[in-house]
């Protein structure tokens, strides 16, 4: 079966986030056909069961693409092309930047066509008319605040959530956010992030007499960051020595004017995104992983930190709690709480070596049992096999 | 005796504040000053003004036209503004600044050279950036007012954006004696400073006769949806009072970019029935919300002074704000609001109770003293003289 069935992953643009892209290895390195529809931000070398249909972000590729494909479409398909059209047409989405966008996926038909983020569901809604199967990711913002932002998008959630064949939720409680718009429970399957084990060997901590505080993550106001720094704050004036470090929060105005308000210049350091070699060292070289988030799914950061033996403190955002227990695998304190983080922060530097190693070898085990890569390509495998056979695919 | 002129640098004309605008210029141009207003082209809404308005080229366009404007700004500079434009050159060379940078500017700043000047002021901080030689090229005096964000802030995004600025001889307005010091602090002599807080037409924003009372109490905050106006700290301390029963409405006026996690705020914190965000209103729209709240809440992380704490105040609203800058110098704590700590949730929610629960007697004594406070300190009529004076 596995030679036959094709499987796009739609995220918009080539390479996706890091997470959609280990999934996307982790399916190919099963010998499945992958499909990639998109602008192409940056070329990516895949392995073979990988295809790229991408296009550059001009006006002169995109032409060539939609030519392309247009004429490919007439020439051999031109009844599903007139159908596609008309489809298009009467969602007023018949631009030719969305024709270059669909033709391709119409060509190459996949047969499980999942799409990475809730807002694009109503525009990729068509493939069902083609036998695709439409399968959608409940991730972070898209299901957890835009919605109750934007009345027309949760209204355009409730129209197309109970057509979507398969849900994959990234938590427990992201799925139980999706049904408040019409998402069918019986048709989520919650599917963890996974990792791949090996790639977080053991690098040799770095001593330091301060405590080493850090988070990893893009400057959004969802992550909390403020939180932390209130919490910074209450640490300096209780005269604990520490030191914390934001990767990814550079130039973030809000910070950075906290950080002089509240006097925190010596103790906080802001810097730019790093690649996943530079995080792994960073979060060795750290004493805790703070996530002070509002809003998450799970944080791939988290399971980061785990994998790396360096101990958590997270928020009960989202679902996190499906993932840190507090003081057995780490440390989870209330959303929007800064003395609650100062408190449990006090509590780990209290902790005595024997107590960290016992929650880390904890949170490593949680990890190997819940969040490998092979837990996440199976359990997304399944997911697909299982649509396709309750439609008696073949 | 001709007229002094005063050309004023806007990034474009205002729009919502328009009709405070006109009573300024107005009360200039009744004073015997010629007004004229000088402002970027692509940021401009209306013209619809007391004073001659000149607006910039418009440099961000297609490469056709943009060699058609620099040419054309290029031949005034060479015929029309000769002796101005050959001045700048060579005061910005002094400066040690560029060639590139002394001919962008030299273009940029055409529009500036083009007037005789008695004071070119800058209506903000950075639009004085980049122009530190205008005023003395056309041989005007200058004059920099700072509003709170371009200077709190703007040193923090472009570093040491003000050096030059601050050497040279201009005479600054700002808002509260809190940034008085901070410019002090970067070296600006004290006598070139001088502290003209916003104002309020207090015959508009009259008084209304509201008490507080046990019943539903009704909050309200004009801010634009910024995280300097602290809106979550303030939407957390309203969820600490809800889970203590206090029945209340929370009303928001204004629009900006922090919507959607002010919203997720009120929706995680369990508030969202009693929180309302009114969007952008009119004047007269505010005016009627301000009539039917009792207290006005102004949390900010960072405020200059804050004009609508003034018209709240006018009113005779119980205001609570924040220790922010110049907000401390707006309300006076315990004599014509309360000043409540930043970044302290708690601490707020306490200060609101607080309010909630004052006797009748020292409700009335804060109101009163509250309103003629406003009607002594911050009237129009006061500003505009103070405008006079600063020209003069």
């Amino acid at each position: 079966m596995k030679n036959k069935i094709k499987i796009a992953v739609y995220s918009g643009s080539i390479p996706s986030t890091t997470f959609i892209e280990r999934l996307i290895l982790g399916l190919s390195n099963k010998g499945y056909q992958i499909y990639l529809f998109g602008y192409c931000k940056k070329k990516v070398k895949y392995n073979g069961s990988v295809k790229s249909i991408a296009y550059r972000n001009t006006k002169f590729y995109k032409s060539l693409h939609l030519l392309k494909y247009n004429l490919l479409l007439l020439l051999f398909k031109y009844k599903a092309k007139q159908k596609l059209d008309r489809i298009l047409k009467s969602k007023s989405q018949n631009a030719l930047i969305d024709k270059m966008k669909c033709y391709p996926v119409l060509w190459h038909k996949p047969n499980i066509f999942h799409v990475q983020w809730a807002k694009n569901i109503e525009y990729w809604s068509w493939v069902q008319e083609f036998d695709m199967k439409l399968v959608l990711s409940l991730r972070g913002a898209h299901i957890n605040y835009s919605p109750i932002a934007d009345p027309i998008l949760a209204k355009m959630y409730h129209k197309c959530f109970p057509n979507v064949d398969r849900f994959h939720a990234v938590s427990k409680a992201i799925a139980k956010e999706a049904t408040k718009y019409g998402a069918p429970p019986e048709k989520i399957e919650i599917v963890y992030s996974g990792l791949n084990l090996k790639s977080f060997k053991r690098i040799p901590e770095v001593k330091d007499l301060k405590f080493n505080i850090v988070s990893i993550g893009r400057s959004h106001w969802k992550k909390g960051y403020n939180y932390a720094l209130d919490a910074c704050s209450i640490l300096k004036k209780r005269n604990i020595p520490f030191s914390y470090t934001i990767v990814g929060a550079e130039g973030y105005l809000e910070l950075i004017y906290q950080i002089q308000d509240l006097g925190l210049q010596e103790d906080v350091v802001l810097l730019g995104s790093l690649p996943l070699d530079a995080i792994k060292k960073t979060l060795k070289s750290s004493s805790i992983l703070l996530l002070p988030s509002v809003e998450e799914g799970v944080a791939n950061v988290v399971l980061e930190a785990m994998a790396s033996e360096t101990l958590v403190l997270t928020t009960n955002c989202g679902g996190m709690e499906e993932v840190v227990q507090h003081e057995v695998n780490g440390f989870v304190c209330p959303i929007r709480d800064s003395n609650a983080i100062a408190e449990q922060i006090i509590k780990i530097i209290g902790l005595n070596d024997e107590n960290k190693q016992q929650i880390v070898n904890q949170a490593k085990k949680t990890i190997e049992n819940q969040h490998t890569e092979s837990q996440m390509v199976s359990g997304m495998l399944d997911l697909y096999i299982n649509v396709l056979k309750e439609n008696n695919y073949e | 005796m001709s007229k002094k002129r005063i050309g004023i640098v806007l990034s474009a004309v205002p729009g919502y504040s328009e009709t405070f605008f006109k009573n300024k210029i107005k009360g200039l141009q009744d004073n015997g000053f010629e007004v004229l207003l000088f402002v970027d082209q692509n940021q401009t809404k209306s013209t619809n003004l007391p004073c001659e308005v000149i607006i910039a080229p418009d440099f961000n366009v297609n490469l056709i036209l943009k060699i058609i404007i620099i040419f054309k700004t290029f031949l005034k500079a060479i015929f029309i503004s000769t002796k101005q434009s050959c001045l700048l050159y060579k005061l910005d060379k002094e400066d040690g600044i560029s060639l590139k940078q002394r001919i962008k500017q030299l273009l940029l700043n055409q529009f500036l050279l083009s007037k005789k000047l008695d004071w070119l002021h800058f209506g903000f901080g950075m639009l004085a950036v980049n122009r530190e030689n205008v005023a003395q090229a056309i041989g005007a005096k200058m004059a920099v007012s700072f509003r709170g964000f371009d200077l709190y802030l703007s040193p923090l995004k472009h570093k040491e954006c003000y050096n030059l600025l601050f050497i040279k001889k201009v005479y600054y307005h700002v808002l509260s004696n809190q940034m008085k010091k901070i410019l002090i602090e970067r070296g600006v002599s004290e006598p070139m400073i001088i502290v003209i807080p916003p104002a309020v037409d207090v015959t508009y924003f009259q008084p209304n006769k509201l008490q507080l009372s046990n019943q539903q109490v009704e909050m309200v905050t004009i801010a634009r949806l910024h995280w300097i106006k602290g809106l979550e700290y303030t939407l957390e301390s309203l969820a600490l009072l809800k889970k203590e029963g206090l029945d209340f409405k929370y009303t928001i006026i204004g629009d900006g970019e922090e919507f959607e996690r002010l919203i997720f705020a009120t929706h995680q914190l369990d508030i969202k029935e009693q929180v309302i965000f009114k969007g952008r209103i009119t004047q007269a729209e505010v005016r009627k919300e301000l009539q039917k709240a009792n207290i006005y809440i102004q949390y900010s992380i960072q405020e200059g002074f804050c004009n609508a704490t003034i018209e709240a105040q006018a009113m005779g609203l119980f205001c609570i704000v924040s220790d922010a800058d110049g907000l401390s110098e707006n309300v006076i704590d315990a004599k014509t609001g309360w000043v409540v700590p930043k970044r302290k949730p708690k601490l707020l929610a306490e200060k609101i109770k607080e309010v909630i629960n004052l006797s009748e007697e020292k409700q009335q004594e804060m109101r009163i003293a509250t309103i003629n406070r406003i009607k002594k300190n911050f009237h129009i009529i006061q500003q505009q003289e103070d405008f006079v004076k600063f020209y003069l």
